[in-house]
C-alpha cells in the first residue's frame, strides 16, 4: 500500500488547513485547560461520591486522558464525519472512482486521515495537560508515564474506533448527517453505560470500547478499601455542583494488564473489520445504483419525450414582459425558508413533528429543559447551511452581485432561520405564556434568535458549517446537563433574570453586527 | 450609457497582481475579452460585477462611480460567472424566482417572464425537476436565463458557451446579437470563434495588462502578412516548431499542413501567406508580448 500515504496526507492537509480547524484547536486548548478544574471551581470532571483526587501526576494525567477520550469520542465524530461527503461535493470522488484504488484502501485512507485529525487534537490536549499539571499542581512530582499511558491505552484505541465509525456512518447513511449523529450518540450512550460495569478482575475494561471501566473500578476499589465506603460508580463529564467541598484522596494510577492492552488492539481490529465490511457496500460515487430500475426507466422515457433541442436559447428581448421592481425581502425570506425546510431528509420531519407534539403534552419543565434544546439541535444541519450555502453551492456570485445583498439577503436568511426556530419553540412559548411566565417567553425567543445568529456568524467567519455543528452539539450537551453558563434558552433559574435576558440580547446584537461585517466583507472580496 | 475603466489594478499580495493598470471605455455592443489562463479576465469581470474590490483605479457607469456605489450597477447587471453553482434542491422555476427576488423583481409579469426565459433556454419541460439532476449544459442554460431576468443594461458573461452543444452555441450568439443593441456586453471565452462571430470590439489581456483594445478588424490587421501555411514531412515538424510559432497543424495524406506565425524570421521556403483570423491575431499578439 505505498500510495495510500499521499492520499492520507492530502486528505489530512485539506481538512486541517482551514480557519475552522484553527478555531477548533483554540477551543481544544480551552477545553483541555478546563478538564482539570481549579481548586475553587464550581464544577468537577470526575466525581466519586464526594471524593476527589489530589492533583498528582496520576490524577491530572488520567483525568485529562479520560476527558479527551470521552469528549473527542462525542464531538470528534461530528468533526470528521464528512471526509467522503467532501469528495462528493467537490466531485473529486468521480476522479477517485476511475483510479485503481480499491474501495477498502480508499475507505481506509479516509479512516486513517480521520484518525490523524483526532490524534492531532488529542496531542494538543496531552500537551496542555502537562502545562496544567505545573499550573495547578501542588508540589507532587512529575511522572511522564502517568500522562502518556492513559492517552496511549484509552484515547488512541478509542479514537481509532471513532474514526472507523465515521467512515461506516458515511458509507451507510451518506448525506443523512442527523441520522448519523442520532445513531452514533445512541451507541455512545450504550458505551458510556458500560463504564461503571464490573467484570472479572482480569477482564475489567476489556469489553468497553472506551476502556474506562478499568479506571472506575480502580478508583471505587481504592476509595472503598481505604475509606470504608461502598461507592459503586464514578461520574465523568462537566459536573456542576457549586463549590462543593470534596474529600481528597491520593490515587497513583493503574496497573495495566496484558488482557486490557490486548483488548485495545482487539477494538482497533474491530474498527478495521468495520471499515472493510463497509467497503463491500461502498457506492464508489455511483449514485445511480441507488435509483430503482423502474424509476430509472420512467425518467429516461420522460427525458426522451421532452427534449426538442432545436428550440434551445431562442430568446428575444422584445418578447419578454415589462419588469416590475420590488425590493422588499419577503420573496427572499420565502425561498430561504423553503431551502431550510427542504434541507436534509423528509423523514426527519416526522421526528421533529413527534418531538413538537410531545412538547405540547409532557410536563413543561421537561419540554423546556430537555425536548426543546434537543429539537432545536436536530435542525443543526439546516441552520449551519443558512449563510454558507451560497459559497458551498457556488451561488455566491449571483447573490453578492444582486441588488443590496447586505441589506436584503442577509436579513432574509436570518429571518427565515428565526421563523423556523420560533415555529419549533411554539408549544413551549404558548405554554409559558399561559403560565404567565414572561421571562421564559422572552428567553426562549432570545435563545432561538441566538442559535440562528450563531450559525450565521460562525458560518461566515469560518467559511464552513462544521464549527457551528460541533459547537451547537456541545452547547446542547451542556444545556441538557444543566450547565448554567450555557443556558441559552433560560430554562434554569438565574439570580437576576432581567440581567440574563439583557445578556443574551447583547450577545445577539453582537452576533448580528459580526454577521453584517463579515457579509459586507464577503460581498466585495471574491 | 458608457462604462469607463480607469487605471484599474487588483493586487492580491506582493507577488500576485491579477489586473494591472487597466483602462478601457465602452458603449453599447459586445466586447470580447481574450487572454491566456491567468491573464486576469475573470478578476476584471468580478470587479465590474462588484463582487471584488479593485486595489486601485476607478470604474464609472454613466458617470456613477460603481466602486463607491455598487448598488447602482447591480440594478442593471446580468452576470454569468465561469464556475457558478445552483441550489440542487430547488427546481429551475424556484431558482429563477429566488434570483429574481435577489435582483428586486416582482409583480405579475415575473411569472410570465420566467416562463418565457425557461422556454427560451428550452428548460420548460424540466422546470419542475430539481436542478441537482440537470446536466452541465442545462445548468449553463439556467445560468444564462438568470443573467437575463432583470433586462440588464450591462451583461457580463465569463465563458458562457462552456457545456453548450454547437446548436445551442449558435443560438446563444444570436441572442447576444439581439441584446447588444441595447446593452453593454462583456464576454470572455477561450473559444475564439465565439468572440469572432459575436464581438464588435476585442480586448486582449496578458499577465493582468491590456495588450490591445480595438475593433475586431483592426486587431486582425495587426497580424496581416505574418501568417503562413506550409506542407511539411512529419519528421521536420519538431525542428520547425523551434523556429516558428505554430498555430495549427492538420494531417494531409503523408504530409502535415502547418499554419504558423512568422515574426523575426523570414517565412519558411514553399510557404504561402494566408488571410489572418482573430485567432491568428490573438496568438500573434500574445506571443509577441511574452
Amino acid at each position: 500500500m505505498p500510495y495510500i500515504y499521499p492520499i492520507i496526507k492530502a486528505d489530512y492537509l485539506q481538512r486541517t488547513r482551514s480557519y475552522s480547524f484553527l478555531i477548533t484547536l483554540a477551543v481544544t486548548i480551552f477545553m483541555a485547560y478546563s478538564f482539570i478544574p481549579a481548586q475553587n471551581a464550581s464544577y468537577t470532571t470526575l466525581s466519586a461520591a464526594g471524593y476527589k483526587g489530589v492533583y498528582n501526576s496520576a490524577w491530572v494525567g488520567y483525568v485529562s486522558g479520560i476527558m479527551t477520550t470521552i469528549m473527542l469520542s462525542y464531538f470528534g465524530f461530528m468533526l470528521i464525519n464528512s471526509g467522503i461527503k467532501k469528495d462528493i461535493e467537490t466531485e473529486v470522488g468521480l476522479i477517485i472512482a476511475t483510479t485503481p484504488i480499491s474501495n477498502f484502501k480508499y475507505l481506509l485512507s479516509k479512516q486513517l486521515s480521520n484518525y490523524l485529525v483526532l490524534l492531532t487534537i488529542a496531542g494538543i490536549t496531552f500537551s496542555v495537560s502537562i502545562g496544567v499539571f505545573f499550573i495547578r499542581g501542588t508540589g507532587y512530582p512529575f511522572v511522564l508515564s502517568n500522562f502518556i499511558l492513559p492517552y496511549l491505552f484509552f484515547a488512541v484505541p478509542a479514537l481509532f474506533v471513532v474514526a472507523s465509525l465515521a467512515v461506516v456512518g458515511e458509507v451507510f447513511l451518506g448525506k443523512r448527517s442527523i441520522l448519523q449523529f442520532i445513531a452514533y450518540f445512541a451507541l455512545c450512550g450504550i458505551c458510556m453505560s458500560l463504564i461503571n460495569s464490573k467484570s472479572g478482575a482480569q477482564t475489567t475494561g476489556a469489553f468497553d470500547p472506551f476502556g474506562l471501566s478499568l479506571i472506575t473500578s480502580s478508583i471505587t476499589d481504592h476509595i472503598n478499601s481505604h475509606y470504608g465506603e461502598d461507592i459503586k460508580k464514578v461520574s465523568f463529564g462537566f459536573l456542576f455542583n457549586g463549590q462543593r467541598a470534596y474529600k481528597p484522596f491520593t490515587w497513583e494510577g493503574l496497573d495495566w494488564s496484558a488482557v486490557f492492552i490486548g483488548s485495545r488492539l482487539m477494538w482497533m481490529g474491530l474498527g478495521l473489520v468495520l471499515v472493510y465490511s463497509s467497503s463491500l457496500f461502498f457506492h464508489r460515487f455511483d449514485f445511480r445504483q441507488a435509483v430503482s430500475t423502474k424509476k430509472k426507466k420512467k425518467e429516461m422515457v420522460s427525458i426522451a419525450e421532452v427534449k426538442p433541442m432545436a428550440k434551445s436559447i431562442g430568446l428575444s428581448r422584445a418578447g419578454l414582459p415589462a419588469l416590475n421592481f420590488d425590493y422588499g425581502i419577503f420573496p427572499l425570506v420565502k425561498t430561504e425558508f423553503l431551502l431550510l425546510i427542504r434541507q436534509g431528509n423528509k423523514w426527519l420531519w416526522l421526528l421533529n413533528a413527534g418531538l413538537w407534539l410531545a412538547m405540547c403534552f409532557v410536563p413543561l419543565s421537561i419540554a423546556y429543559s430537555y425536548l426543546l434544546p434537543i429539537l432545536l439541535f436536530f435542525q443543526v444541519t439546516r441552520w449551519s447551511e443558512l449563510a454558507t450555502k451560497e459559497q458551498s453551492n457556488r451561488v455566491h456570485y449571483f447573490a453578492y452581485a444582486a441588488y443590496k445583498p447586505l441589506q436584503r439577503m442577509l436579513p432574509a436568511q436570518i429571518l427565515a432561520g428565526v421563523i423556523l426556530a420560533l415555529g419549533l419553540c411554539l408549544p413551549v412559548i404558548i405554554r409559558c405564556a399561559i403560565a404567565a411566565d414572561t421571562y421564559a417567553v422572552v428567553n426562549i425567543m432570545n435563545g432561538a434568535i441566538l442559535i440562528v445568529l450563531l450559525a450565521v456568524a460562525l458560518g461566515m467567519l469560518t467559511g464552513g458549517k462544521k464549527l457551528f455543528e460541533v459547537f451547537f452539539f456541545l452547547l446542547t450537551y451542556c444545556v441538557v446537563n444543566k450547565l448554567p453558563v450555557t443556558d441559552y434558552l433560560g430554562s434554569l433559574p438565574h439570580q437576576n433574570m432581567t440581567l440574563f435576558m439583557l445578556l443574551i440580547l447583547g450577545v445577539n446584537v453582537a452576533l448580528a453586527i459580526v454577521s453584517l461585517m463579515a457579509r459586507s466583507y464577503q460581498t466585495r472580496h471574491l | 450609457m458608457t462604462l469607463t475603466i480607469t487605471n484599474l489594478s487588483k493586487q492580491y499580495n506582493a507577488q500576485k497582481t491579477a489586473v494591472s493598470n487597466f483602462s478601457l471605455t465602452m458603449n453599447k455592443g459586445v466586447l470580447g475579452l481574450l487572454g491566456p489562463n491567468g491573464a486576469g479576465k475573470s478578476t476584471l469581470m468580478k470587479i465590474i460585477a462588484t463582487i471584488s474590490k479593485p486595489s486601485a483605479g476607478s470604474l464609472h457607469l454613466g458617470g456613477t462611480d460603481i466602486v463607491q456605489n455598487p448598488n447602482s450597477i447591480r440594478k442593471v447587471l446580468g452576470y454569468l460567472p465561469q464556475d457558478f453553482g445552483v441550489y440542487p434542491n430547488l427546481n429551475a422555476y424556484e431558482f429563477l424566482e429566488y434570483i429574481a427576488a435577489m435582483k428586486g423583481l416582482g409583480g405579475k409579469g415575473l411569472r410570465q417572464r420566467i416562463d418565457l426565459l425557461l422556454e427560451g433556454v428550452n428548460l420548460t419541460a424540466d422546470a419542475k425537476r430539481p436542478i441537482g439532476t440537470y446536466s452541465g449544459g442545462m445548468k449553463q442554460r439556467i445560468g444564462i436565463a438568470q443573467a437575463l431576468l432583470n433586462d440588464p443594461k450591462v451583461l457580463i458573461f465569463d465563458e458562457p458557451t462552456v457545456g453548450l452543444d454547437p446548436e445551442e452555441r449558435m443560438r446563444f450568439r444570436q441572442l447576444i446579437a439581439d441584446l447588444a443593441q441595447d446593452s453593454i456586453i462583456i464576454l470572455s471565452s477561450h473559444i475564439v470563434s465565439d468572440i469572432e462571430t459575436i464581438a464588435d470590439e476585442v480586448a486582449i489581456m496578458q499577465e493582468g495588462k491590456l495588450i490591445t483594445h480595438a475593433p475586431q478588424y483592426d486587431i486582425i490587421k495587426q497580424a496581416e502578412g505574418r501568417i503562413f501555411e506550409v506542407l511539411l514531412d512529419n519528421a521536420d515538424l519538431n525542428a520547425f516548431k523551434h523556429q516558428f510559432k505554430v498555430i495549427d497543424t492538420a494531417r494531409q495524406a503523408d504530409k502535415i499542413k502547418v499554419r504558423y506565425i512568422s515574426t523575426a524570421h523570414a517565412a519558411a521556403p514553399l510557404s504561402i501567406q494566408v488571410t489572418a483570423t482573430l485567432e491568428d491575431a490573438y496568438l500573434f499578439l500574445t506571443h509577441n508580448n511574452s
